[in-house]
């Protein structure tokens, strides 16, 4: 491992405690139970709550995930505060996003296997640069060809037999 | 509860989280929590765009099991 992956590595750990701590005083607070895992995922940190009941952290979750992307925010912040620098950081409350990425991933393979079927250009609903991101993963993963067209926020991925 | 996780979710963003305090109050137009920071922070809790100070409005909304909060943002110095 070079020194610079070193460091990054370290950086982001750096990031998922800090982001731990302040999650888990949040949840000490508002006598939530729940569990923090920390990861690295390609080149971010992932942290994830975990719920010890199911359903005990549905208010933090929110209708489609709202609740979550603004707890994700104040987290990145807190995160960057701790460490100097820019945190972009993921947060996953209660399996919400784990669940989201196998939907989109599915609707992702229904077009891989249309683009196959017809060999034209399919062309996805417009969705957000970390919807986009999923579905062009599963595109590599099966070898077909994906690029995103239009501008935000109905930037779309279209999907090639190539 | 609500007042003290606001607290906390201020503090862990601001240069100067020993000036944070959290009160509340019940208006006219319903309970109101006040934050003050420090004057230097009063653009980090609000963010661009206000996107910050939604953030915050979004949790303590979620953590009031959806019932809205007016919540009021003032520096130290009171402006």
């Amino acid at each position: 491992m070079t020194e610079k992956t070193e460091a990054s590595v370290n950086l982001l750990e750096q990031e998922g405690d800090a982001a731990a701590d302040y999650l888990e005083a949040l949840l000490d607070i508002a006598d939530l139970d729940g569990d923090i895992d920390i990861d690295v995922e390609g080149n971010r940190a992932m942290v994830s709550v975990v719920e010890v009941n199911k359903g005990d952290l549905g208010n933090l979750v929110g209708a489609d995930g709202e609740v979550l992307q603004a707890l994700q925010e104040l987290t990145r912040l807190a995160a960057t505060r701790e460490t100097g620098e820019r945190s972009r950081l993921m947060l996953d409350i209660a399996g919400h996003r784990a669940a989201q990425r196998e939907i989109l991933a599915e609707k992702a393979r229904e077009a891989i296997a249309e683009a196959q079927r017809t060999s034209a250009p399919v062309r996805m609903d417009p969705m957000t640069p970390f919807e986009r991101k999923v579905v062009h993963d599963v595109v590599a993963e099966a070898g077909l060809a994906s690029e995103s067209e239009g501008e935000e926020p109905t930037r779309f991925v279209v999907i090639r037999v190539s | 509860m609500l007042d003290e996780a606001l607290a906390h979710l201020v503090r862990g963003i601001v240069d100067n989280p020993g000036d944070v305090t959290v009160s509340s109050r019940s208006g006219k137009r319903g309970p109101t929590l006040n934050v003050t920071v420090h004057p230097e922070d009063m653009g980090r809790v609000i963010g661009r765009n206000g996107r910050t100070a939604t953030a915050l409005r979004t949790v303590v909304t979620a953590l009031n099991d959806g019932r809205g909060m007016r919540i009021d943002f003032l520096d130290v110095d009171g402006r």
